[in-house]
């Protein structure tokens, strides 16, 4: 008898696939449910990429545009949100890079002098005026001290609970870069919000 | 204690957070969180930060999922719409293909004929021939090639989420 982790990888198989015969077909139905069902993930995830309410909201619509249009290059082998956040990050880039004329590794890469940072962290805390529970006021600020590049490896790995094999996927790097950004993120978190105070 | 033990300590705090660890590593780590009160803090320290990470709400905006329903709707419109004008444009590629084919031979004769009529050498005739064939297919094999590209531009990016 299969154990309990076959059934659900099977039933999540069942699942993508369905969703890729969907989108084959354009199927209205499958996208105005996709996009209710994905619709706070992918706008979380936009938000802590681009630090931004109002470019979020933007590229959320865009990116279900582009899910319309490529739906039919979504094969189902792999779990659609890794496939969702792989677009929406695309669409990110490419707007940065259009708006900066920059390469797509001095982009993406924390080690060059400019990373991804589609928020300018001079402005006034933008993620901040999204992020404004009171009770989470300081974790917020601390999140906002963290580079770009590094909320959202830590977003994608413990909030969307993606594998480090669907992060490699969805960044185009190679595992070990994954990991070795999740270790980097994960102490400039806990550094972050220690020196705010709230550990 | 020494130096080295706290980095094991502090690494494999990490690890197993980001990756997780073996058994053995983990026995070992408990065991030295218990009588490390610097490490276990750490591990303390890490576990909050994963929560409030893990707890952190963004409100969505009102309407944001009706209003991206409604646009997408559209758009599928639209690609309902022009999706007769491509097939269209495929179709015609393909009848003056089989067209251009089939009627080859007759065409040769033909230019063979009015050569041999106008007296022009074998080379010009032949090369009348094969730019009359060639052109009107190179033609819409260059517009078809475009459109793929135009459509496959995008095409690798996606892929690489799947």
């Amino acid at each position: 008898m299969p154990g309990p982790t076959l059934f659900f990888s099977t039933l999540m198989g069942d699942e993508a696939k369905s969703i890729a015969r969907g989108l084959q077909k354009r199927d209205p139905d499958l996208l105005d449910r996709l996009i209710e069902q994905y619709q706070y993930r992918l706008f979380r995830y936009l938000v802590y990429v681009t630090g931004n309410r109002e470019r979020a909201e933007d590229f959320f619509q865009e990116t279900w545009i582009r899910v319309l249009e490529r739906g039919h290059q979504y094969d189902g082998k792999s779990k659609f949100e890794a496939w969702l956040f792989a677009i929406a990050r695309h669409l990110v880039i490419d707007w940065q890079r259009s708006k900066k004329a920059q390469s797509l590794d001095t982009l993406t890469d924390p080690e060059q002098e400019h990373p991804l940072q589609l928020a300018n962290e001079t402005d006034p805390s933008p993620l901040h005026q999204v992020l404004s529970q009171e009770t989470q006021e300081n974790v917020q600020a601390s999140l906002q001290k963290i580079p770009a590049i590094y909320r959202e490896i830590l977003v994608l790995r413990f909030q969307e609970e993606l594998q480090i094999d669907e992060m490699a996927g969805v960044l185009s790097v190679p595992l070990s870069t994954v990991k070795s950004r999740l270790y980097r993120g994960l102490e400039a978190l806990r550094g972050a919000l220690q020196g705010s105070a709230v550990l | 204690m020494s130096e080295s033990v706290h980095d094991r300590a502090l690494q494999l705090i990490a690890q197993g957070r980001v990756e997780g660890i073996a058994e053995v590593d983990g026995a070992w780590l408990r065991a030295h969180l218990e009588e490390c009160e610097f490490c276990a803090a750490h591990a303390r320290q890490t576990d909050r930060a994963l929560r409030s990470l893990r707890t952190a709400v963004i409100p969505l905006p009102d309407g944001l999922a009706s209003r991206t329903q409604f646009r997408v709707r559209l758009r599928a419109q639209e690609l309902r719409e022009r999706e007769p004008k491509r097939r269209a444009l495929w179709v015609a590629c393909a009848v003056s293909w089989v067209f251009g084919v089939a009627s080859a031979p007759y065409v040769w004769s033909l230019f063979q004929w009015l050569g041999q009529r106008t007296g022009v050498p074998k080379l010009v005739w032949e090369a009348g021939f094969g730019l009359w064939w060639s052109i009107p297919a190179l033609f819409a094999v260059a517009v078809l090639l475009m459109e793929s590209s135009r459509k496959g531009e995008q095409t690798d990016w996606i892929n690489q989420g799947s």
